[in-house]
């Protein structure tokens, strides 16, 4: 067996050049198609990453707790206490990286020219840094300086249908504590650049500020927590669902259904890429490898005629169709390999910026060599493609040596 | 002596009905050992048909074949490749080589289909090589080769495996007169040396001349087989 396959590599890498013309398109189709699946499923990975870390590193986190009801009514009236000791405990386990307390109640901001309708959040600013993205994206001015800053920071957006700016004052208003309704003048301190849909809901101040304007007593109406793995997520929201079981304890997956599709559906794209990219390639390298096998009818039926049994011949045609297709894979994985790493500094989509907040995603996209992929989808791709030419060989195998000689190609 | 190959009531009919064409009919024929036998006759007359048969390229339509007391009938696929194999050696009008090999890999490619260690393959495919009068071209493709050369690797090729018979359909046919005049040579030398058998299937005035048996086909027919003192 390895003495044969000793001679048969030769001969069959031989044969692969009689027709450099043929050999060279199917390498390019082969190189070509498995190119476009690494560097498709490179691509989407890290969309999906990006996407998803830009998401969850906004407000998200990688999961919030609430009181019942919380979700379907967020108002004044469904809001709830501070961690108790159990719920604090759990929150400082090993697993979760981060957590903190928010206020958010529905109300309005007005300036001199404009009311709108906003989501009025009260933060920790300390504890809001290591938890969300924000206070990062400080376009303009600063961000708020403590939990008792009574001072508000406005999304870019907002600001231009306002019409307002830093240094000047809105009024916020929102129903408070005792059912009536509060309303406060705020200076404008901050302006932060985010995507639309944030920009034109949140406004934000300091907690204890809020629950003053609020006339609250400590309650908050969310604790945002962030993992140190995101594989960990089901396990950790369990158990902070254990260590407050009259609380609704939600992961970023219930939180954000169109997140947690895309992060599931990803993989699904790839896939569906592959059996369109695959389908193609193997139409081409049939049809190659049979104008291949046509062409060397003669051949093969002098080899039938010199006593190579038919399943020899067929293992012939096969070592010559697992080299070629092997070939074109390993030029492919070279070919995907520098283009990953030639782009590894990131893609820059700044000039679609607001397309790409349209998709969630941040405007520069890093791609990963994923040791996985570039075993899996080129091994995929041999495999396959040697099975789809055991059609041409199995022909070749079968030939009748007398009818196979007589041929003229 | 039991005879090497063995023919009888041999027939092949192609087609069916009004266009079946009777390409033989009814042949008897006994090779014996060390025989160089001519097949000879016009075109159509069976000659290529015959050889095809003994060869177990071939099915009759009626009859049978043995080749060293072996009957064809009711062998499979693989069991005619293995007596094709051992047992026959074929040179061919055209040469028939592979040509991505050199001369010595096209001869060495049966013996490595026989099994034969890398070792054994390659003193064998040399001294075929010297016997055929081609030292210093075995690494030369056919390609690179005169016709007369690519005919000689070609019985090199058929000789190397140490066949029972070997079958040459038309192996002059397409060489120019000093080469066909070289290879009847080289053949005649083969079977006295060796006690080859060869069973040649030709037009060629000067391949009959260097027989020691002529057989004549007429439409399908063994119309003589006589022998010559040779």
């Amino acid at each position: 067996m390895i003495d044969g396959l000793k001679t048969m590599l030769p001969l069959a890498w031989r044969n692969l050049w009689r027709n450099p013309r043929r050999t060279g398109i199917t390498l390019i189709v082969v190189a070509i198609g498995l190119w476009s699946i690494l560097f498709f499923n490179a691509f989407m990975t890290a969309w999906a990453k990006s996407s998803k870390e830009t998401t969850l590193q906004l407000l998200l986190g990688s999961g919030q707790i609430h009181a019942e009801g919380f979700m379907d009514d967020p108002s004044i009236e469904t809001l709830m206490d501070p961690p108790d000791q159990d719920l604090a405990s759990a929150l400082d386990a090993p697993a979760v990286a981060d957590w903190t307390t928010r206020v958010v109640v529905p109300g309005v901001v007005q300036s001199e020219y404009k009311t709108l309708p906003a989501t009025i959040v009260g933060v920790d600013p300390v504890a809001e840094a290591r938890i969300s993205s924000i206070p990062d994206r400080i376009a303009e001015g600063r961000y708020l300086s403590g939990s008792d800053d009574d001072s508000v920071v406005l999304g870019l957006h907002m600001v231009e249908r306002l019409k307002t700016g830093l240094g000047r004052r809105v009024i916020l208003m929102s129903q408070n504590a005792e059912g009536a309704m509060s309303e406060q003048s705020f200076d404008v301190v901050g302006i932060y650049d985010a995507d639309k849909a944030t920009e034109d809901l949140y406004v934000f101040t300091g907690r204890a500020a809020s629950q003053r304007f609020l006339g609250l007593e400590g309650e908050i109406a969310q604790v945002v927590f962030v993992l140190q793995e995101d594989t960990a997520l089901e396990d950790a929201v369990a158990a902070l669902a254990d260590a407050a079981p009259a609380l609704d304890v939600r992961g970023w997956k219930e939180l954000n259904l169109f997140l947690a599709s895309m992060d599931s559906y990803m993989g699904v794209f790839v896939q569906v890429w592959l059996g369109i990219v695959f389908s193609l390639m193997a139409i081409g390298i049939v049809n190659t490898q049979l104008m291949a096998v046509f062409e060397r009818t003669q051949e093969f039926g002098l080899l039938r005629a010199l006593g190579m049994k038919p399943r020899r011949v067929l293992f012939m045609v096969t070592i010559e169709n697992a080299l070629l297709i092997g070939t074109g894979v390993l030029l492919g994985m070279v070919l995907a390999a520098v283009t990953i790493w030639s782009l590894s500094d990131g893609i820059d989509f700044s000039a679609f910026a607001r397309a790409m907040e349209m998709v969630q995603t941040g405007e520069i996209i890093y791609l990963d060599f994923e040791p996985g992929a570039f075993i899996l989808f080129p091994g995929l791709i041999w495999l396959l493609g040697i099975l789809v030419t055991l059609w041409p060989a199995r022909r070749a195998s079968r030939c009748r040596p007398v009818e196979a000689m007589r041929r003229e190609t | 002596m039991p005879p090497i190959v063995t023919c009888r009531g041999l027939s092949k009919t192609f087609g069916k009905g009004e266009l079946a064409v009777h390409a033989l009919r009814d042949a008897d024929l006994d090779i014996m050992p060390g025989d160089i036998a001519t097949l000879a006759g016009p075109s159509g007359s069976g000659k290529t048909t015959l050889l095809n048969m003994i060869g177990a390229l071939d099915e009759p339509t009626s009859g049978e074949v043995s080749v060293d007391g072996q009957p064809l009938s009711g062998l499979s696929r693989s069991q005619l490749s293995d007596l094709r194999l051992s047992k026959i050696g074929f040179v061919f009008q055209s040469y028939n080589l592979i040509p991505v090999l050199s001369a010595r890999e096209n001869i060495e490619f049966v013996l490595q289909l026989q099994g034969v260690s890398a070792a054994e393959r390659r003193d064998r495919a040399m001294n075929a090589i010297k016997e055929v009068g081609l030292s210093g071209m075995e690494d030369r493709r056919p390609g690179k080769m005169s016709g007369g050369q690519q005919q000689r690797v070609a019985v090199a090729r058929a000789l190397v495996s140490r066949p029972k018979i070997v079958l040459a359909d038309e192996p002059t046919a397409n060489l120019d007169s000093k080469n066909a005049l070289e290879l009847v040579d080289l053949m005649r030398n083969l079977n006295r040396e060796h006690g080859t058998t060869f069973l040649i299937g030709t037009h060629d005035i000067r391949v009959m001349e260097h027989s020691m048996r002529h057989i004549e086909m007429v439409d399908g027919r063994i119309d003589s087989d006589a022998r010559s003192s040779g």
